[in-house]
């Protein structure tokens, strides 16, 4: 009887929750599976199949360079946030004056849409920006610096406008760590260097990772930062719109190739990431 | 060169408007096992932090084998401390931690690793050498915690009441464990702990303390025998307490009506004729005869109120006089029922004034 009953409520429940379900992998898979026929179809045609666009791209003599930009940009601005988040949790963990409002002020890159963001960082690094009054007015520079449109200029614009995630992440960690831990170190003779050394940062080390991996994701995907403030540097996912925004027609079948090989690239270093991150604690 | 290994001198510290510690001197002498004993947030730990150099007293200084470290950063003060919730780093291996005192001194590899492994002898650990903090059970944990503090023979062992995260039956055994292992080391210790039990089985001397203050030090018998004042004769184990007035001191001895009663008491330092007090004695020490016992010292006629059974004793409500009921814990022996008349005997030697 029980049995019964159990097996019935099972089916209602599974077709009280079937629209919601079709719709949520609908809305998932629809536009990979899109994205994949049309990554497989000749240029401008809805049948036949081909591996023609991916060779194009994998031929192509920009590939190598675009790659290497787009991994260079993600993990300079991922080791950037990890070196400058750090230190910022272990000021912030101490509440000194005025730490709620630097709490939120972290917030503002991921809350800020890219294009705002980008749009006020090529005011502000600009040669007649507050970075370049400052260091002609106060510092007594003799001609401003040019930051906007270099590749120095794009990894700090990166650093700011994904870092939030690892340094939110590392400072919760932080503070869901027990002081009792630094409290033995100490006693037992540590100084606070060798307390941060070999009991804190091992401690937060998962906390770390997990943010990273987030600015990680998503500076590899970034696309209003690079779009704007790029210049000559163009990542991959400028390069994919360029195939779409830049070429009449435009070439759908191309940049769906290389939407593929950028999603590939990111399964591969996530699955990685996920290794390190679940290797028994050190 | 004094004798004391730990001293605080006029230790005061507060936080906001809360003073945890309050005008605290407390010495712990060479080699002696001390105790501060007092209930939660009594400043306990505040005074072991003023010890170790966490917390800086607002008033007073701290000596460490007659040296004023005051001013000494935590990390210079050699000490070895066992926490509450083992504080073992989770990351580390059973060896690594108990290593870590070594590892941040630069001890040499070959004599590091021999400090290391005679610590975990003493705690019969050395089977555990690779085992991780998490793999272990609370109490083998906290003797992790005892190798790691005493690893590289510290002046002074502070412990702030490593077993009360332990159960009943363990916490009972390690108690001994832990006091047999600091007579053999004879190292210095202090001793913190709720737990009026742990504090009187293990201590060489008893600190009592009570909301930020020093109530009273003394081994542990003179603490449970002559208690100095109400909360101490309360925190350390079952009293009455006989409200009265000091008639007069003869030899000695405090004449102290209460109601139409006389009670003899061996006078305290300081009582005065005419002064109210309150009479002290433990109801273990209370003794009850029948009603037709012939009199002795402090015997008075009562009423047996109420009776509990709890196995080994048997513990007694006595009314003796109007408003004056005083509890006695006897062994099964002799019984008495509920409404009852009864004999009952304050034996003066037991028997306490303490002043208010
Ligand atoms: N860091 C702190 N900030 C504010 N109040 C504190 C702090 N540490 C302790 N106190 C207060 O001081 C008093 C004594 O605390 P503590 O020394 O921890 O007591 P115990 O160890 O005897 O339980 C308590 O009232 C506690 O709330
Ligand atoms: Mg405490």
């Amino acid at each position: 009887m029980s049995h019964f009953t159990n097996k019935r409520q099972n089916l209602i429940t599974f077709l009280l929750l079937s629209p919601g379900l079709a719709g949520f992998f609908g809305l998932f898979f629809y536009p990979m599976l899109v994205t994949l026929f049309r990554s497989l179809r000749p240029e401008g045609q809805t049948s036949g199949w081909t591996l023609g666009n991916y060779a194009a791209f994998l031929s192509d003599p920009d590939f190598r360079g675009i790659i290497w930009l787009t991994f260079f940009l993600a993990i300079t601005s991922t080791f950037l946030s990890i070196l400058l988040s750090v230190p910022l949790a272990l000021l912030l963990r101490r509440k000194p004056v005025g730490h709620r409002l630097f709490r939120l002020t972290i917030l503002v890159p991921i809350t800020v849409p890219g294009l705002i963001g980008a749009l006020g960082l090529l005011l502000f690094w600009g040669s007649r920006g507050w970075f370049n009054l400052l260091l002609l007015q106060v510092f007594r520079l003799k001609a401003p610096l040019t930051i906007n449109y270099t590749l120095t200029g794009l990894v700090i614009f990166y650093v700011w406008h994904y870092f939030s995630y690892t340094a939110i992440t590392t400072l919760s960690t932080l503070e869901g760590l027990d002081p009792a831990f630094e409290e033995a170190a100490r006693v037992a003779g540590a100084t606070p260097w060798q307390v941060l050394r070999y009991i804190v940062i091992p401690l937060i080390m998962p906390g770390i990772l997990s943010g990273s991996v987030l600015t990680f994701m998503a500076a590899f995907g970034a696309f209003s930062i690079p779009l704007i403030t790029g210049g000559n540097y163009r990542p991959l996912s400028v390069a994919i719109y360029k195939q779409i925004g830049i070429f009449i027609p435009a070439r759908w079948s191309a940049a769906s190739a290389m939407a593929m090989i950028m999603a590939a690239l990111q399964v591969v270093f996530l699955i990685f990431y996920m290794r390190i991150l679940r290797r028994p604690m050190a | 060169m004094d004798d004391n290994m730990i001293e605080l001198r006029n230790v005061t510290k507060r936080y906001g408007p809360i003073v945890a510690n309050a005008n605290v001197n407390l010495s712990v002498r060479r080699g002696e096992l001390m105790t501060l004993l007092g209930p939660s947030g009594c400043g306990k730990t505040t005074a072991l932090r003023c010890i170790t150099g966490q917390v800086t007293p607002d008033e007073g200084r701290v000596f460490i084998d007659g040296v004023d470290v005051t001013d000494v950063p935590t990390h210079k003060r050699e000490l070895g401390m066992v926490f509450q919730n083992f504080a073992l780093f989770p990351h580390m291996t059973v060896y690594e931690n108990v290593e870590f005192p070594l590892m941040i001194r630069r001890v040499p590899q070959g004599q590091r690793r021999e400090m290391v492994m005679d610590a975990l002898r003493l705690i019969r650990m050395e089977s555990y050498a690779q085992h991780y903090p998490r793999q272990l059970s609370g109490g083998q944990q906290q003797r992790v915690g005892l190798a790691r503090a005493l690893v590289y023979h510290p002046k002074v062992l502070l412990l702030d009441e490593p077993l009360s995260n332990l159960d009943a039956k363990l916490r009972e055994e390690m108690r001994f464990e832990i006091r047999d292992l600091i007579s053999r080391l004879g190292i210095t210790a202090l001793y913190v702990t709720h737990d009026q039990a742990e504090a009187l089985a293990l201590s060489d001397r008893v600190a009592v303390m009570n909301a930020g203050r020093i109530e009273q030090v003394g081994t542990p018998d003179e603490i449970y025998e002559s208690p100095r004042s109400r909360f101490v004769a309360d925190f350390i184990g079952l009293s009455n307490f006989i409200r009265g007035k000091v008639l007069a001191i003869e030899r000695g001895m405090a004449i102290v009506a209460v109601n139409h009663i006389k009670l003899m008491v061996p006078a305290a330092e300081g009582t005065q004729v005419g002064q109210d007090i309150l009479v002290f004695i433990r109801p273990n020490d209370v003794r009850l005869f029948p009603v037709d016992f012939a009199k002795a010292e402090n015997t008075f006629e009562g009423v047996v109120h109420k009776l509990t059974y709890l196995g080994d004793t048997i513990d007694y409500r006595v009314i003796v006089a109007e408003g004056v009921q005083i509890r006695v814990q006897t062994d099964g022996k002799v019984r008495f029922n509920a409404g009852e008349a009864v004999k009952v005997c304050l034996p003066e030697a037991r028997c306490r004034v303490i002043l208010e």
